[in-house]
């Protein structure tokens, strides 16, 4: 092990001269980004924010509640019931997806035949996006009497409406978000090319099993890019809405057994015009999504890898 | 700093909600170049249609372009929530009875008594007219109406041998019968009926037919518990024997349109339908489709003229006279219904209804028959505001009682008291 | 002064790709057909799409699975030309929203990227927070005072709307991916080019962004295609028929009330595939470029 070690002691001490302050440069380099708050997102952000004190119905001007909305939302038992659909989303769906991408991008990433094709393969159901074709699509496969059915019906077991139960929707929708595992696993497969060979080649010298190369080189080194990918695929699943949307036509049925967060937090905003309270919702969501990233930058300084 | 800001945005806010329109209804035509912008949702047929009828109106008003924005329904609802809370809402609008009220109550849309001799309306029927009347102010002219019927496979009755009682008189039970015979002479691979619950008005009749109504004159939710729990009961019943598709199958229909329903695929027998998407229905199934009357009519009327849809104008429009006279247009012109023909409903206005009917031919011509066969009640009362969303909760708690995930007296006070609770919050 | 990009070969030698390990061929045959399973389950959804694009209207719904009894091409001639303009107007506003989407974020964030991965300042943390922050805030609550605040700058039906805030590096994702990228580039490289007496924007622009082609290539893919699907701020946006984009004309044909014409729907649902399809084809070469073509192994 030796090699490896020697190795990972070259990058953890930079050694370089103190870092002195680059405020002017910094200053240059975030321009854009500080005129895009400052133009672009502040204004929204802040009125979204005063709107939830507000009763605002769209049509008439917004009238000041005080805490009013922060007080139904304690008794508000639909909310309550979303916040349950969405944190199971969030805690199965998002361990199994980045499995999937990792485990794929591992084995598509050396000296394979045809990969380009596998990965373009692999990538396409996230390119499909959420037009009426995939709502129509999804019903062809997991409906009554769709795709899978007939295939459990080959086997003789009588399979239910996927989508339509609500017993088994929401599991439905973790199975759909794992199949399009393409985005993240493009993106390990773009980290994992940034790990120089020479560490594996160490490895192999000092007689490194696989699973010894994926431990001690692969996963602290890609460690990054597998933080981000936690991170942005936790903020994506406590948003998600569009696969909900899709699948059930927008109402978050049946049963409200898919009615993610964003998804109740839209219904009440545009379809019951009560867009005070979706936003005092929005920001309760901004609390949740923030106190779990919170936790998650926490706790990537015992496991996440730089090399600065 | 902080509060400066603040207060910028409440007042940008304001700003997009304040403001009115600019000049009087009944004025008279600008000579000035002008554009009107018109909105409405539908599919690509009726995208062609509108736009022809538009290119007509231009030929005669060359300084008025009218601008036609068409979307799908439920991008339809968002975008003019947001055009109108910026106070950049299109002139003229599609609009429907579930969300009449909502919008005109909340000052959104023009009264088009106002518009005077820019828009005549001494066509229309006057239990259509009603439909889009609130407080004695006609916010919405009814482009067409429709009725609720049944829609029957007769390729399959005959198939299966099964022949309707007379549906002047037939009941709720002698529908359940026949259901059950088709079931069974099929042998599981059609139902006799497929599943409704899913929008708002077979709880109308139901309630009617009971000598209730879903909403008191008043606006508040009127219909009794018992009667609502009775409906779902129904479905709940056909669903277990096996008349009606399982619950998931008939969920899944529910939330799949019109083309991939059970009556346009030939899986259910009959169905529950608004009589004018007979056409569309016959296409998809490419068998013989027949309208029948709704069960119970014989001894209680349930039925009623509901308007397909409505003509409205923005209370904040920058020309109203303008978007009168085209509405006056849409509304009054033969040319224009010649190219429109059924496409949002049969006509509501009497004399066209009258001249088209001539013209139509075989589903179309069938749907306009039986609309005029139909005897119908007073319209129920329009949508309250704060109810635009009533359609969502009855398909939740019907989900939840074919699934057996609540009774039917579970769902219905649920179902009554969240109804409630939204009215009384708007 | 010696050329940076020169430098980067003087590092080791590169190794062929291959070296790693190599399968038994019982075992190669066993993880291709395992993987082309995999690829069948993966292409199902895209063939069924080009089938039933292929079908009479009728047929789509009543006779399920992927084998097409007749093919019906005017699917596609009929719903090119369904709506208001002929379907590669749409095709050529998602263009161009993409491709300023793709510049916007290309630039801006890399830029963003740069100074929060390498460079140190007051507040940084807090910047960066703030940053997150902003992707965490659900659309559906902005987009309102944002419609109200663009309206004001009339921009309403025009593409500023989607296009500006992407060269203003509101999208977080990229900025955050591109740091996590960053700062997996060994630090020695800036060190080596700031001795060389490099500032730091040619550190950025010869150091930096060579070297994170494959972070830029994965941008610009999931730009493409996160624009090119992108649904609701398009239709909020975009209120005139003559500047629709591809999904607010792919939903014009489709009205749940009535009959659909569900063939051309599912025609140009395929034909608007395609774009990404290929963007996709094209982008993942650069994926695995990167360092694996600048010399450091």
């Amino acid at each position: 092990m030796s090699a490896i070690g020697e190795l990972q002691r070259l990058n953890t001490s930079t050694g370089g001269p103190p870092r002195k302050r680059d405020t002017k440069a910094a200053l240059l380099f975030l321009l854009p980004w500080f005129a895009g708050i400052l133009l672009i997102t502040a204004g929204p952000v802040a009125a979204s924010f005063v709107l939830g004190f507000t009763d605002y119905n769209l049509i008439q001007p917004p009238e000041f509640n005080g805490l009013e909305n922060i007080q139904r939302m304690l008794t508000d038992e639909r909310l309550h019931h979303s916040l349950g659909v969405t944190f199971t989303y969030v805690f199965v769906s998002v361990p199994l997806q980045l499995a999937a991408a990792l485990g794929l991008a591992m084995l598509l990433d050396r000296g394979m035949r045809g990969l380009p094709f596998y990965r373009s393969a692999f990538y396409l159901p996230s390119l499909l996006g959420s037009s009426v074709a995939i709502a129509v699509l999804w019903r062809q496969i997991f409906g009554a009497e769709g795709l899978i059915n007939q295939m459990l019906g080959f086997f003789g077991i009588e399979g239910t409406g996927w989508i339509s139960d609500p017993d088994t929707a929401l599991s439905t929708l973790i199975v759909l978000n794992v199949w399009t595992f393409g985005a993240p696993m493009v993106i390990f497969l773009a980290g994992l090319r940034q790990i120089p060979v020479m560490y594996y080649e160490a490895a192999q010298i000092d007689g490194a099993g696989r699973w010894t190369q994926f431990r001690r080189i692969t996963v602290p080194l890609l460690s990054p890019i597998i933080f981000f990918n936690l991170v942005l695929q936790i903020i994506h699943a406590f948003q998600s809405f569009t696969q909900a949307f899709v699948v059930s036509g927008g109402t978050g049925g049946p049963s409200d057994s898919t009615m993610f967060y964003t998804l109740y937090l839209y219904q009440r905003g545009f379809h019951s015009f009560d867009m005070g309270y979706a936003s005092a919702l929005a920001w309760l969501l901004l609390l949740i999504i923030a106190a779990f990233t919170a936790v998650n930058f926490w706790a990537a300084k015992r496991w996440v890898f730089y090399d600065d | 700093m902080r509060k400066v800001l603040v207060g910028a945005l409440a007042a940008l806010l304001l700003a997009g909600c304040g403001g009115s329109g600019g000049g009087a209804a009944d004025g008279d035509l600008t000579s000035d170049k002008i554009e009107l912008r018109f909105t409405w949702w539908g599919s690509d047929a009726r995208h062609q249609r509108t736009q022809q009828v538009i290119d007509l109106w231009q030929k005669d008003h060359p300084n008025i372009t009218v601008k036609g924005e068409f979307k799908e329904w439920n991008g339809y609802w968002d975008s003019l929530a947001t055009t109108v809370a910026a106070n950049d809402a299109p002139d003229v609008i599609q609009m429907d009875e579930l969300y009449l009220a909502s919008y005109a109550e909340r000052g959104a849309l023009l009264d088009l008594g106002t518009a005077g001799k820019n828009l005549a309306i001494t066509d229309f029927d006057a239990k259509a007219l009603a439909t889009g009347a609130i407080d004695g102010k006609q916010y919405g002219l009814p482009t067409g109406v429709t009725t609720y019927s049944l829609i029957a496979n007769t390729d399959l009755l005959a198939k299966y041998n099964v022949t309707l009682p007379d549906d002047a008189t037939w009941t709720w039970d002698d529908l359940k019968s026949v259901g059950d015979r088709i079931s069974k002479a099929s042998g599981g691979e059609v139902t006799g009926l497929q599943s409704w619950g899913f929008d708002i008005g077979g709880v109308n009749i139901w309630a009617r037919q009971n000598g209730a109504s879903l909403y008191a004159p008043d606006g508040k939710v009127a219909i009794p518990a018992d009667i609502l729990a009775k409906y779902w009961q129904y479905l709940l019943d056909i669903s277990k024997q096996g008349i009606a598709p399982p619950a998931s199958v008939s969920v899944e229909r529910a939330g799949a349109g019109l083309d991939q329903s059970g009556t346009a695929t030939n899986k259910s027998a009959i169905g529950t339908w608004w009589n004018s998407q007979l056409t569309s229905l016959a296409k998809a199934s490419g068998q013989n489709l027949k309208l029948l009357r709704i069960p119970g009519e014989g001894t209680a009327t349930g039925a009623y003229y509901k308007p397909s849809m409505f003509w409205s104008i923005s209370s904040r429009s920058k020309h109203p006279a303008e978007a009168a006279a085209f509405v006056n247009f849409l509304a009054n012109s033969q040319e224009a219904a010649d190219i429109m023909l059924t496409d949002r409903g049969i006509p509501a206005n009497t004399k066209i209804r009258a001249a088209l009917t001539g013209k139509l031919e075989g589903t179309d011509k069938a749907a306009a028959e039986f609309l005029d066969s139909v005897k119908v009640g007073e319209a129920p009362r329009v949508t309250p505001n704060g109810a635009s969303d009533v359609e969502a909760i009855l398909k939740r708690h019907t989900e939840s009682v074919l699934f057996e995930r609540e009774t039917p007296q579970q769902a219905a006070e649920a179902f009554i008291s969240e109804l409630q609770a939204g009215i009384d919050a708007a | 002064m010696t050329d940076l990009r020169e430098r980067t070969h003087e590092l080791p030698a590169p190794v062929p790709e291959k070296a790693v390990k190599l399968p038994g061929a019982g075992r190669s045959i066993a993880k291709h057909t395992g993987l082309i399973l995999l690829t069948l389950v993966m292409l199902y959804p895209v063939i069924w799409m080009v089938v039933s694009s292929l079908r009479p209207n009728e047929e789509i719904f009543r006779s399920p699975g992927v084998l097409p009894d007749s093919f019906r091409f005017e699917n596609y001639s009929e719903g090119w030309t369904a709506l208001a303009s002929p379907f590669g107007h749409y095709l050529i506003n998602s263009a161009i929203v993409v491709l300023g989407c793709i510049l916007g974020n290309l630039v801006s964030c890399s830029m963003a990227a740069y100074a929060f991965a390498r460079l140190e300042f007051t507040g940084k943390k807090l910047w960066f927070a703030i940053m997150l922050g902003t992707i965490m805030l659900p659309i559906h609550v902005i987009i309102v005072p944002q419609y109200v605040m663009f309206s004001q700058f009339g921009w309403i039906n025009t593409f500023l709307p989607l296009i500006v805030p992407k060269l203003l590096a509101t999208d977080a994702f990229f900025v955050f991916l591109m740091v996590q990228f960053i700062r997996g580039l060994p630090r020695e490289l800036d060190e080596a080019a700031r001795i060389d007496g490099a500032g730091h924007p040619r550190i950025f622009l010869q150091v930096i962004l060579p070297l994170m082609l494959p972070a830029l290539a994965t941008t610009t893919i999931f730009t493409f295609i996160w624009t090119w699907n992108d649904f609701f701020s398009q239709l909020i946006y975009l209120t005139d028929p003559e500047m629709y984009t591809v999904p607010v004309a792919l939903r014009s044909y489709v009205d749940a009330t009535v009959s659909t014409s569900w063939g051309s729907m599912f025609a140009m649902s395929v034909v608007s595939l395609l774009p990404i399809f290929l963007a996709f084809l094209v982008g993942q070469r650069f994926l695995i470029k990167g360092i694996a073509t600048t010399g450091i192994k």
